[in-house]
């Protein structure tokens, strides 16, 4: 390689056409006699004029060098692709061309792409695999340093020799969860009922089922920590359904000795009528406390595409009260809908069930969706809020002013 | 990072690459600003030359970069080396650099070139709509029609839109050129723009004008108008399509409204069965009517006044020459309160029939029922768009349907400064593509880009065949 290039250096050095045509390399320099005629043209604009010894088309010698091995492989090889061959052949380039692919994929994950349906369902299969991995392998990555960190400093404590010892037994995790668990144990015989309703699998993609299965496994969690545990019903709960089988991912073994109810009965006919009430942001009565003798039932849906009114249509259907949470009279709503995760719904019903303080229970909202808490309401609140808004924008001044004036009278006197 | 302005040696690149932040992403981020910068090609050239030296390769998102470089500027040698290379380097390439390959060579006179690769791109993928526009333009520009009327019915029939463009360089490469296959051609265009609904633009109304106009021994004439309320053109007094639906589109969307906006997954997210039942049997004891009004949004149209007021003065407005009026309403408007007076309620339910709904009962969807079920001559009367109802309707033909007949049947009411309303009433000629053999009219927009869907242009071009 390094010899051609000095070769072809030369060759420009003398600068001759002809001299070209005359060696023996005809079919090497062909695309170099078509380029070089080109810059000869470029030679009349003088500001880009190439500095003497510079071979600018060097480059395409160097690529199609390397190239005489390559391309007797690729001709020995079977030139029909099976379509899976073919295509994880265009992810690959995909990835050369600086795209978000996944570096690795799996047979099962080259088929769904292949099954999505347009290109940018192709795309964001892809994204997602791409930043799965990308997650999967920082993940990895700073569990080695932290391993790396922990034996250095048992190194360094393996030197000292100074155990210290502590007054306290120390708790383990698995004490714990067998307090935990004596907990949960309770809340079955005694704890207030909370259902979720298992019934919306056919409402939701794939995706948004293994979403949900993922917030309840959350949520779980969270009631089992609590204090004072809801005891959880999953109501609608069919055995071979597809919420099952994303949950035995989660739990494997552990999945028979949780400590929930799980029925394929619907809640009605578990619980009283009178004493369920369905909570969903579609509600239009608005939910003023936490009442401790009412069974609350959540529905377990993730609805990123905003299905209105899905489940307030099974409440309907059922006749049942619901209820939503009271978000506009205690927060200045931002962005983003009304609707909440199942854990974070699962937090805010404990705290409310613990103190009945909205507020507290409503710092489980994230924050991003709203701006702050209230302590006028929100009506008043709005009135400034069009007033400086019509202010700003300086519409209809005249009538702004009166109005300005009736509310603020006694500061300001309209002339 | 500014690019130089001349090709750099090795050396010069090196102390340039080693004063970057990232040395890893180098040559991307100077090749991005080259891009950017329109740089002379040889200084990439030099950057390509040094990268090649040092790594004995060119990475391929270095090459594809440099193909942008050289298809900017139209560098139609250069084009080829590169995708020389890249064949003789890679099994395939990806679609963006097919993308580029084809975008840069249909602009030279080697554009036959660029049809290849667009066959080779078909292979991994369906190619985009732009591989296809240059591609058919190219072809139109050296005049080679029906190829370029094959690529384009090849890209209709794999679902790829055409852009408003590629339509009408149709019309401006067939200028002055006679023939009955490529006339019936441009027709079939024309019928894809009623089909779907779609209004050309302005320059391009002026191309679809200029073509007839050039059809020689034809004696086509284009004229600019406005069409009159009646729906009669003033040029050449021909009276337009109305805006009726036959009867089996008619009884086919009233089917589609029932099935897919009313009931839909569930029904009871917009309604209950028992109350669409009842509403059912109220609307048909009561048959027909003239117009139905959504009470709600017909009360909110002057913001000053209570509620009640404006509907009455709707309704007032409205009650016409003994029209039978239907109001939806929901319940809580019976219940007194500051905006809702009992007393104007009861004066105008002897004005009108009313049905009021439960408080969380989209009355919408009542709305249309009603109308459809009271027969063509029904209109409605709301401010609503009626997006998200037409949204429910699963596939475009039955929207196009739904588009045509809300255009014929919604009247809206306008809040006027004096006491009374006015009304833009219905449209009695459809707003599509239309022609009766010896005239073509041709309804366009002011501007280039739809801003919405909804409003209908109300210029047209009126061409017709002088014998």
């Amino acid at each position: 390689m390094q010899s051609a290039n000095m070769l072809l250096k030369k060759i420009l050095r003398s600068s001759v056409l002809p001299f070209a045509a005359q060696h023996g390399m005809k079919k090497d320099l062909f695309p170099l006699c078509r380029t070089l005629s080109v810059s000869l043209c470029l030679k009349q604009d003088n500001s880009c004029q190439p500095s003497e010894k510079l071979d600018l088309d060097a480059w395409k010698k160097v690529m199609k060098s390397g190239l005489q091995e390559e391309v007797t492989e690729t001709v020995s090889e079977p030139q029909e692709l099976s379509s899976l061959a073919a295509a994880r052949e265009t992810l690959e380039m995909w990835r050369l061309a600086g795209r978000s692919v996944p570096e690795n994929m799996s047979e099962e994950q080259l088929k769904t792409f292949m099954e999505c349906p347009s290109k940018s369902a192709k795309k964001k299969y892809l994204r997602f695999l791409y930043l799965k991995e990308l997650c999967k392998r920082n993940d990895k990555r700073k569990m080695e340093e932290k391993r790396e960190r922990k034996l250095e400093a048992q190194e360094q404590t393996s030197k000292t020799e100074e155990t210290q010892r502590s007054p306290f037994m120390s708790l383990w995790d698995s004490t714990m969860d067998k307090a935990y668990n004596w907990r949960a144990a309770q809340s079955m015989i005694f704890g207030q009922p909370l259902v979720f309703d298992m019934s919306f699998e056919k409402e939701m993609s794939v995706r948004e089922v293994t979403n949900t299965v993922k917030q309840l496994v959350l949520s779980e969690s969270c009631n089992r920590r609590s204090v004072d545990p809801f005891h959880i019903h999953f109501c609608n709960f069919k055995d071979d359904s597809l919420y099952h089988k994303e949950f035995l991912k989660y739990y494997r073994e552990a999945w028979d000795k949780l400590l929930i109810t799980m029925t394929d009965q619907c809640y009605t006919e578990v619980f009283p009528k009178e004493k369920l009430i369905y909570l969903t942001a579609d509600s239009p009565k608005v939910m003023k406390t936490f009442d401790h003798d009412k069974i609350y039932i959540v529905g377990s849906m993730v609805d990123k595409s905003i299905k209105k009114g899905v489940s307030l249509a099974r409440a309907k259907r059922l006749g049942l009260e619901t209820a939503a949470l009271p978000l506009e009279k205690y927060l200045l709503w931002n962005t983003g809908a009304k609707n909440l995760t199942l854990d974070q719904m699962m937090r805010i019903l404990l705290t409310l069930k613990d103190t009945a303080d909205w507020k507290k229970a409503l710092e489980f909202v994230p924050k991003r969706k709203y701006c702050g808490f209230l302590n006028k309401p929100v009506s008043e609140l709005k009135k400034t809020l069009d007033l400086m808004n019509t202010l700003k924008f300086g519409k209809r001044q005249q009538e702004v002013q009166k109005e300005f004036a009736k509310i603020y009278s006694k500061k300001y006197k309209l002339k | 990072l500014q690019p130089p302005e001349k090709p750099l040696d090795a050396e010069e690149w090196n102390r340039l690459r080693e004063n970057f932040r990232l040395p890893e992403v180098f040559e991307e981020v100077m090749l991005n600003n080259m891009i950017r910068c329109n740089s002379h090609i040889d200084v990439a050239k030099s950057l390509l030359t040094h990268v090649a030296k040092r790594n004995g390769d060119v990475a391929y998102n270095i090459l594809v970069k440099y193909l942008t470089l050289c298809v900017q500027q139209g560098q139609v040698s250069e084009i080829h080396d590169v995708y020389d290379i890249m064949k003789a380097r890679f099994k395939i390439l990806e679609i963006g650099a097919y993308n580029l390959l084809i975008k840069g060579l249909s602009n030279s006179d080697q554009w036959r070139m660029a049809l290849t690769i667009l066959e080779e791109a078909k292979k991994i993928m369906i190619p985009s709509r732009t591989s296809y526009e240059s591609c058919i333009k190219a072809a139109s520009r050296h005049q080679d029609m029906n190829l370029a009327f094959e690529l384009h019915n090849e890209m209709l029939a794999k679902n790829v839109v055409p852009t408003l463009d590629v339509l009408q360089s149709f019309f401006d490469f067939s200028r002055g050129v006679k023939g009955a296959e490529l006339q019936k051609e441009l027709f079939g265009i024309l019928l894809y723009l009623r089909e779907n609904q779609i209004y050309p633009h302005k320059t391009f109304m002026q191309s679809i004008k200029l073509w007839f106009e050039s059809i020689p021994g034809e004696n086509w004439r284009g004229h600019l108008t406005n069409i009159k309320d009646s729906g009669q053109c003033p040029v050449c007094n021909h009276q337009l399509e109305d805006s009726n639906l036959s009867e089996e589109e008619y009884n086919n969307l009233s089917e589609r409204i029932i099935r897919d906006v009313i009931h839909g997954t569930d029904t009871f997210r917009k309604t209950s069965p028992q109350e669409f039942e009842a509403f059912q049997t109220f609307v048909e004891n009561r048959l027909p009517f003239d117009i139905v009004i959504d009470g709600l949004n017909v009360s909110h149209i002057k913001p000053r006044k209570m509620q009640c007021e404006n509907l009455f003065d709707a309704i007032k407005c409205l009650a016409k020459e003994n029209a039978r009026l239907l109001v939806l309403g929901r319940k809580h408007m019976l219940v007194n309160s500051s905006n809702w007076k009992r007393e104007i309620m009861k004066e105008m339910q002897n004005k009108a029939d009313f049905f009021f709904a439960e408080n969380i009962t989209e009355d919408d969807a009542f709305l249309l029922y009603a109308t459809l079920r009271s027969g063509k001559h029904c209109k409605f009367v709301t401010r609503d768009f009626l997006r998200d109802h037409k949204a429910c309707l699963s596939d475009s033909l039955t929207r196009h349907l739904f588009r045509k007949w809300q255009r014929g049947h919604q009247i809206v009411l306008k809040p006027m400064v004096s006491s009374l309303f006015s009304q833009q009433p219905a449209f009695r000629y459809d707003c599509v593509v239309q022609t009766t053999g010896d005239t073509w009219h041709i309804p366009y927009k002011e501007v280039f880009e739809e801003k919405y869907s909804y409003r209908i242009p109300r210029k047209w071009l009126c061409i017709q065949q002088k014998r």
